[in-house]
């Protein structure tokens, strides 16, 4: 059974024993000092009714220092001093002091040890009546004992029931105390701050966390506005506000968080994490709140943002490096024989890849007017964009501004073509292309949701539209280079090759497979004024309009020294004086010049560094021309050039060409000229043929490396007829000469009419010479039919009527020198045909 | 080489011009003018010798004709040497030109007329 709690304090006991003692004794002298029997032995009552006095005193004034069994002892004492008392009198008061004892004993003891006290007042009660003799002891011992009895049992179990009551509430007490404790322990052991708050912002709690990170106490805490104490000044007005509507709001028990800034007592600030909720303690609002010490979150949550944005900016670089890569490999792809147009088509593809875009589309500028040149995404079949010019449109205003432009919801009109409409586009950017300050074009890119374009995705493009800018500019400016030096180029290579009598010419040129740049090869077939041919084949360094500049220098200088007769090693050093003066002290060219003399049987060849001629007899055996070689020209001041002469029988074939036909990489080069002597050896001596059959077993499947020129001449017997084009220069007519003088030598005519042919020839050709039109070249063909010689001379320029004078002393000429002449001239030229018979002829070559 | 070449000698107040080779439209014009330029007004005579010449042509045929006039207005004599039988010869013939200048078979008969006329004039 669980002890219940004393109810009563000791001094409390032992005063309330006192006053009983003081009671008994008053009402015992008032039974002394009333009248009263003769049964009363008034002196024994009165040392009883002393002694009682005496120990109540002594109950009385030592009760603070006494102890339970001294009541105990007392109380016994007292029920003694009773039963003495009502042996001397015979008063029944007595059974009521009994009364008093037995509940005295039930009231302020447990109910054992107040059972033990009736035990003793019976004992006591039950001595007195049995040593006096009352009239009915019994009835009187029953009352007496059973009174109190009744009684102090009803006292008793009243007492018990107030006992477990306050037993009850004290547990209850206890409890609370615990729980309390518990609760302040758990929230001073809390990491974070709990604070309590009056609905006018005092502090009414303050943990041992908020101790810790405010750095006040909660005793200096508690009862200051949380306003000044935590929050900094600024902030004050917005925690009134807050403090406010959770005040007036309406829920209790909602929490609501706030990201605040707080003070701590040393002045410094933190950023904090406040979650707040009211309570309603009986009727009193209270805001309690959590304050969390948020630095190192926000530290970690910077840093990690930090290493987001540097992850970001390292995937970015790596995106913009792979981007500028490729845009580079598109400028390197710029210079591999590719259109603008491919180019640009990449490129708009591939920043419409990078950018994660729905499309884009370059224009180019020309004239402030833009034109669309290629577009990725969306782009229907046939749809024709106009020409935007400059600040119209928003293409346009990019170019008028220079300045990138970021477009949200574009109008209809803005988009660079209509289609763009069917896909959503929402968001545009437009970047200017710059080459060297200048607006070349302009970069647009469009995108539709979820894509949305934003000011970090301006940055990005602005590298590829730099990029963009220099390839297009790459490009374009290869292009123009490559048509000027290509159309250059093809001028300077003959249209087609002169017809000479007693000479079969052939020559091919073949740029080479994967070059953008022209190269500096080229050749040239001449008559010289000897009546002879002239061959060329020359190689300038270099690539580009630079050497094909070059080249058309050194082909007219050359046609001009070799028409005025200079010998072969005398006309390369002319050549020579003209590069080595060249500006550009890089410049240098590779030359062989042969002079092929028909009538003589001879070639004269001067070589200034290139690869050997070949020379194949008519018996298919090749023949590399070794001898005659010197330094190219443009590399010495003044080098000797060597001029070296080979005969030449009738029917051999001269073969010339550049390395691009013989040079290899990683191979010597003689391993090229034995390929090539190889191929030659026993082949068709037809010049034409041999072209084809070396060109189709030199040069590669899909072309050469290098350009690749090749010429290639046969002497060939005069036949009866020829057929020559020749230059409208004063300087052919030397050739006409040579060539007539050769001709009429196979038709075994006298020395005297032979000079007389060619000057009446020389006068046609002068004529055509004199009138032709600029450029064009004038024909000459011959025919002989037994004795009979006609000369046809025919120009393409405005024939003016002879009038006397020179002109007139010409036509004389050819009408005394010929049987006939006749001049037709027609629009678009004259054409004068003269005949003439000559004498037969013996064996020495005398006229019959 | 050139096609023409061009030697201009000085005899006394004579100057004689060589001309070699082949004289046509490329060569006649400048060659007349060296020509020309290389007679003083002081020059009694010019000789032009084509003795070394392979061909002529009306180019040629007119600067023998220019320098005729040029001569005449300034009352100096021109002599052309010219062999008989040889192509040029053939064509001085053709033009009449010795109507406008006396030809001589060699230099030396030209020297000698001229001599003769600058000892009877």
């Amino acid at each position: 059974m669980k002890e219940l709690p004393e109810l009563f304090d000791l001094r409390v006991k032992a005063r309330a024993l006192a006053y009983l003692f003081e009671a008994g004794a008053a009402l015992a002298a008032l039974t002394l000092i009333l009248p009263h029997d003769q049964a009363f032995q008034d002196f024994e009552l009165s040392v009883v009714i002393g002694c009682a006095v005496v120990i109540g005193g002594l109950v009385y004034w030592g009760a603070d220092r006494i102890a339970e069994w001294h009541l105990h002892v007392a109380l016994v004492a007292g029920v003694a001093l009773l039963s003495f008392a009502n042996y001397y009198s015979t008063a029944t008061l007595y059974s009521l002091l009994y009364t008093w004892a037995a509940l005295y004993a039930f009231y302020f003891f447990g109910t054992r040890a107040a059972l033990g006290h009736l035990v003793c007042i019976g004992l006591g009660y039950g001595l007195v009546l049995a040593l006096r003799d009352p009239p009915s002891p019994e009835v009187r011992w029953l009352v007496a004992v059973g009174t109190p009895l009744i009684a102090g049992l009803l006292v008793v179990r009243m007492l018990d029931r107030l006992r477990a009551k306050q037993a009850e509430s004290e547990e209850r007490a206890r409890e609370l105390r615990e729980s309390e404790a518990r609760t302040r322990l758990v929230l001073d052991s809390a990491p974070d701050a709990f604070i309590t708050l009056d609905a006018e912002g005092v502090i009414r709690s303050w943990n041992r966390a908020a101790e810790r990170i405010f750095g006040w106490t909660a005793a200096e805490a508690v009862g200051q506005p949380m306003r000044t104490l935590v929050t900094p000044p600024e902030f004050r007005d917005r925690h009134d506000e807050r403090r406010r509507e959770l005040v007036e709001g309406s829920g209790s028990g909602e929490t609501t968080q706030f990201e605040v800034e707080l003070e701590r007592r040393d002045g410094t600030r933190f950023p904090a994490e406040s979650t707040v909720s009211k309570v309603d303690v009986r009727g009193e609002i209270l805001l309690a709140g959590f304050i969390r010490d948020v630095t190192d979150r926000r530290r970690q949550q910077d840093e990690r943002e930090a290493l987001l944005r540097e992850q970001a900016a390292r995937a970015e670089a790596e995106r913009v490096a792979e981007m500028v890569s490729g845009m580079q490999l598109l400028v390197d792809a710029a210079l591999a024989h590719r259109t603008l147009d491919d180019i640009l088509l990449d490129l708009v593809a591939r920043v419409r890849a990078v950018l994660d875009a729905d499309a884009a589309a370059i224009y180019l500028a020309a004239d402030r007017t833009l034109s669309l040149a290629a577009v990725s995404g969306g782009v229907p079949e046939g749809q024709v964009a106009e020409p935007v010019p400059f600040g119209e449109s928003f293409a346009g205003r990019v170019a008028a501004d220079r300045e990138p432009i970021l477009l949200q919801d574009p109008a209809p009109g803005e988009l660079p073509y209509p289609a763009l409409e069917e896909l959503g586009i929402d968001s545009l950017i437009g970047l200017p292309l710059l080459a060297e300050g200048d607006v070349t074009g302009v970069l647009v890119v469009a995108a539709s949701a979820p894509r949305h374009f934003t000011a970090d995705d301006v940055n990005l493009l602005r590298l590829a539209a730099d990029r963009v800018a220099l390839a297009v500019d790459h490009a374009r400016v290869y292009e123009r280079e490559h048509r000027i030096a290509e159309t250059l180029q093809r001028s300077l290579l003959p249209e087609r090759l002169p017809r000479l009598p007693g000479l079969s010419v052939a020559a091919r040129y073949l740029p080479a497979a994967a070059e953008a740049e022209v190269g500096g090869d080229w050749y040239d077939v001449l008559p010289t004024p000897s009546g002879g041919v002239g061959l060329v084949m020359g190689d300038v360094a270099g690539k580009g309009l630079a050497a094909a500049s070059m080249v058309g220098r050194l082909r007219s200088a050359l046609r001009a020294y070799a028409l005025e007769g200079h010998a072969p090693a005398r006309v390369v050093e002319q050549l020579n004086r003209l590069i080595w003066t060249e500006e550009d002290e890089t410049q240098m060219a590779t030359l062989v010049y042969v002079v092929v003399d028909p009538v003589a049987g001879a070639l004269r060849l001067v070589n200034a560094g290139h690869p050997p001629p070949l020379v194949v007899a008519d018996d298919g055996v090749p023949q590399f021309l070794e001898d005659g070689g010197s330094v190219p020209i443009g590399v010495l001041p003044f080098p000797d050039f060597a001029e070296v002469s080979v005969p030449l029988a009738e029917g051999a074939t001269v073969v010339l060409y550049t390395d691009g036909l013989v040079e290899r990489p990683g191979e010597h080069i003689d391993t090229g000229l034995d390929r090539l002597a190889d191929v030659i050896r026993g082949a068709s001596t037809d010049p034409q043929q041999v072209c084809d059959r070396v060109l189709r077993a030199l040069v590669p499947e899909g072309g050469a490396p290098d350009d690749v020129a090749l010429l290639t001449l046969r002497t060939i017997p005069m036949a009866d007829e020829f057929h020559v084009d020749l230059p409208t220069e004063p300087e052919a007519l030397a050739s006409v000469r040579a060539l007539l003088r050769r001709w009429l030598g196979n038709v075994r005519g006298s020395e005297q009419e032979i000079a007389e042919v060619v000057t009446a020839c020389g006068e046609a050709a002068t004529n055509a010479i004199e009138h032709a039109g600029a450029g064009y070249p004038f024909e000459i063909s011959g025919r002989v039919e037994g004795r009979n010689v006609e000369i046809v001379v025919r120009d393409f320029g405005a024939w003016r009527s002879p009038r006397e004078g020179d002109r007139g002393r010409g036509i004389s000429l050819m009408r005394a020198l010929m049987d006939t002449v006749e001049v037709v001239p027609t629009s678009e030229g004259t054409t004068v045909r003269m005949q003439r018979t000559l004498q037969e002829q013996d064996a020495n070559g005398d006229p019959q | 080489m050139d096609l023409v070449q061009l030697e201009i000698e000085e005899h006394g107040a004579v100057v004689i011009a060589h001309v070699r080779g082949e004289l046509d439209l490329a060569g006649a014009p400048s060659t007349g003018e060296a020509i020309g330029e290389a007679v003083p007004t002081s020059a009694h005579a010019l000789v032009v010798d084509f003795s070394g010449l392979e061909f002529i042509d009306s180019s040629g045929i007119a600067m023998l004709f220019n320098l005729a006039r040029r001569l005449g207005s300034r009352r100096q004599e021109l002599h052309v040497v010219a062999a008989d039988g040889k192509p040029v010869a053939r064509v001085l013939e053709i033009v009449e030109f010795g109507r406008a200048a006396p030809i001589h078979e060699t230099l030396d008969d030209a020297l000698a007329e001229v001599s003769a006329d600058g000892a009877s004039g």
